[in-house]
């Protein structure tokens, strides 16, 4: 699909997050804006997928490590059509809802993992990849995490797996955009290198822009090149990414847009008229 | 089926047979495949091999993410390094989800510890799992009924933890009887002045305590309670029932584990006298036999809280 047309799928992914926030009364929305426009990417151009038979076997896998930007995954399955009707009110986090507050696959069509519990997806991709594998087929499994989320050890016990069964069907995005829940990731952990942490192990990394549509198709055509061992890509993001007073404030780990903030986000998501 | 001895043998000619049958079986390994005595079974399915390392959080999601692409994953190593290491992974990625995951957990107990002292030895992991949904917990009581709780568990669809030893448990069962699905079996019944509900590796030793009971008089009925929190506890319940007194004996926590199951089902049912016998305490090094008999596993111990 033409860089132009994704970009403004991913600002209406980012309005839907948003919207479904707002309505909601809860969630993450920096960390959801933050990987907009990976998330678009990969499911409106480069993944393998059938919104109508969502248990495919053959179907590329994903998924959302850091769970809590699962607005933006609800988004995304809902304008790709993976729901029976297109949803208007997601009551997102409300009792009975589909729509968790992380990501559970037996409750959302589309999911398929469940997760949220920072660190464990990269393992459970790990664990889909052997399986294509062993099952001699040829779809990949795709893998977002944040950066915080790699001070999580079982992390590392992922990354050890997907390379020594030199997992090259196991694509990990790293949302390096620089914060996590309690602050920067710098002044919590006293460094962020991670191209050359999970280089160390023996993975094919890429850096990149991540709020770059073209950089993040570059990246993936060399990551689909690659053979015989895991790929990351560590994408350079803004927390909050698409609204002004939202980017690169980390009061928006965790927060909800006044009525105000969500008619700002109309402007400038939707081009409504200021 | 092949000639095997103990628990962790079991296990390997278990899976072996059911790889044979089905090649979506798999065994999952965090660098236990020696532990498991699953050698030979590598060298036979390398493909159904899947090595992780001494890594059991990341060891569980892979099996998570195997199971999900329909391969049925065996996860077999050191009982807490699973359910206390790797809680959180089998709570949240497989119970959560009720996926087709199975864990064979050995060194359970002081048995299973023995020599290796606490930190192998591992008596919380029954009370931990009870504590989560979706979970079938099988206590088979030696080798052979290990074997058959290993066949069992594949016929079950969802997540099942098979609590196992070190190897050197004493043979009560013969290799052909069944596990079975009631949840209890009778293993000795000389009158119910009280019955003796025995799980695990210590069943030998409730069958001995019986014996010396009869000998005074006292009539006492054994039974091996090989599955907790099953969907169906008739026939545990018609035994309480049945019952003057009851007496527990695990080699576990006395808190959260058979004993407790037990003591729920009785004042529940049919209110009345329930002792337990448990681990209270952290125990030490030791050989197996000596071992029991210090925390309480005598026969003679158990006889004793049976006169109580």
């Amino acid at each position: 699909m033409e860089t132009k047309q994704l970009q403004k799928i991913a600002d209406t992914l980012r309005y839907e997050a948003v919207r479904m926030v707002w309505e909601g009364k809860d969630g993450h929305p920096g960390p959801a804006l933050s990987i907009a426009d990976i998330v678009t990417t990969l499911y409106f151009d480069e993944m393998n997928i059938d919104p109508d038979n969502p248990g495919w076997e053959d179907r590329d896998r994903f998924i959302l490590s850091k769970g809590h930007a699962c607005p933006i995954i609800y988004a995304a399955l809902n304008e790709k059509g993976y729901f029976t009707e297109k949803i208007e009110h997601f009551n997102l986090r409300a009792l009975h809802s589909d729509f968790q507050g992380h990501p559970v696959s037996q409750k959302t069509v589309g999911i398929d993992s469940t997760s949220g519990s920072l660190g464990n997806g990269i393992a459970i991709g790990a664990g889909m990849a052997i399986a294509g594998k062993f099952h001699k087929k040829d779809y990949r499994v795709f893998v977002v995490v944040g950066d915080g989320e790699l001070q999580e050890g079982v992390v590392w016990e992922g990354i050890n797996v997907a390379s020594s069964h030199k997992l090259d069907n196991l694509i990990v995005f790293v949302d390096r955009n620089g914060w996590q829940s309690g602050g920067s990731v710098e002044d919590v952990i006293g460094g962020n290198n991670v191209a050359q942490r999970i280089g160390a192990f023996g993975w094919h990394t890429i850096e990149i822009d991540g709020n770059d549509i073209d950089q993040i198709k570059k990246a993936l055509a060399e990551a689909n090149s690659v053979k015989g061992k895991p790929i990351a890509i560590v994408a350079d993001c803004i927390k909050g990414k698409g609204l002004d007073f939202m980017e690169n404030d980390n009061a928006w780990h965790k927060g909800v847009p006044t009525d105000e903030q969500f008619r700002q986000a109309g402007i400038q998501l939707k081009g409504d008229a200021k | 089926m092949k000639d095997f001895k103990g628990t962790r043998e079991a296990f390997a000619t278990a899976i072996t047979e059911l790889t044979e049958k089905n090649p979506e079986v798999m065994f999952i390994s965090s660098d236990s495949l020696k532990a498991m005595r699953a050698v030979p079974y590598a060298e036979a399915f390398p493909a159904n091999y899947i090595e992780c390392g001494i890594a059991e959080q990341g060891t569980v999601n892979v099996a998570a993410g195997l199971s999900t692409c329909g391969i049925i994953p065996f996860v077999a190593t050191y009982a807490g390094f699973l359910t206390m290491r790797a809680c959180e992974q089998m709570r949240t990625f497989i119970a959560y989800p009720n996926l087709n995951v199975k864990f064979v957990g050995i060194n359970a107990g002081l048995i299973g510890g023995e020599r290796e002292g606490v930190t192998h030895q591992f008596y919380e992991d029954v009370s931990i799992l009870s504590a989560i949904p979706n979970f079938t917990i099988f206590l088979p009581a030696d080798g052979n009924q290990t074997y058959h709780a290993v066949k069992e568990a594949a016929a079950v669809n969802g997540p099942v933890y098979i609590r196992a030893g070190s190897g050197r448990e004493v043979d009560v069962y013969d290799k052909e009887t069944p596990f079975s699905l009631d949840g209890v079996r009778i293993l000795k019944d000389y009158g119910r002045d009280t019955v003796i509900f025995a799980s695990g590796f210590v069943l030998d030793r409730a069958l001995e305590a019986a014996e010396i009971l009869k000998k005074e008089g006292v009539s006492v009925t054994v039974a091996d309670i090989n599955i907790i929190n099953g969907k169906d506890p008739s026939k545990i319940i018609s035994l309480i029932r049945s019952a003057g007194k009851i007496v527990t004996v695990e080699d576990q926590s006395i808190n959260g584990g058979m004993g407790s199951y037990i003591q729920a089902l009785v004042c529940e049912h049919d209110p009345k006298i329930v002792r337990k016998l448990g681990l209270k305490t952290f125990a030490e090094s030791g050989p197996a036999k000596e071992l029991a008999d210090a925390y309480g596993y005598s026969p003679e111990g158990i006889a004793e809280l049976v006169r109580a």
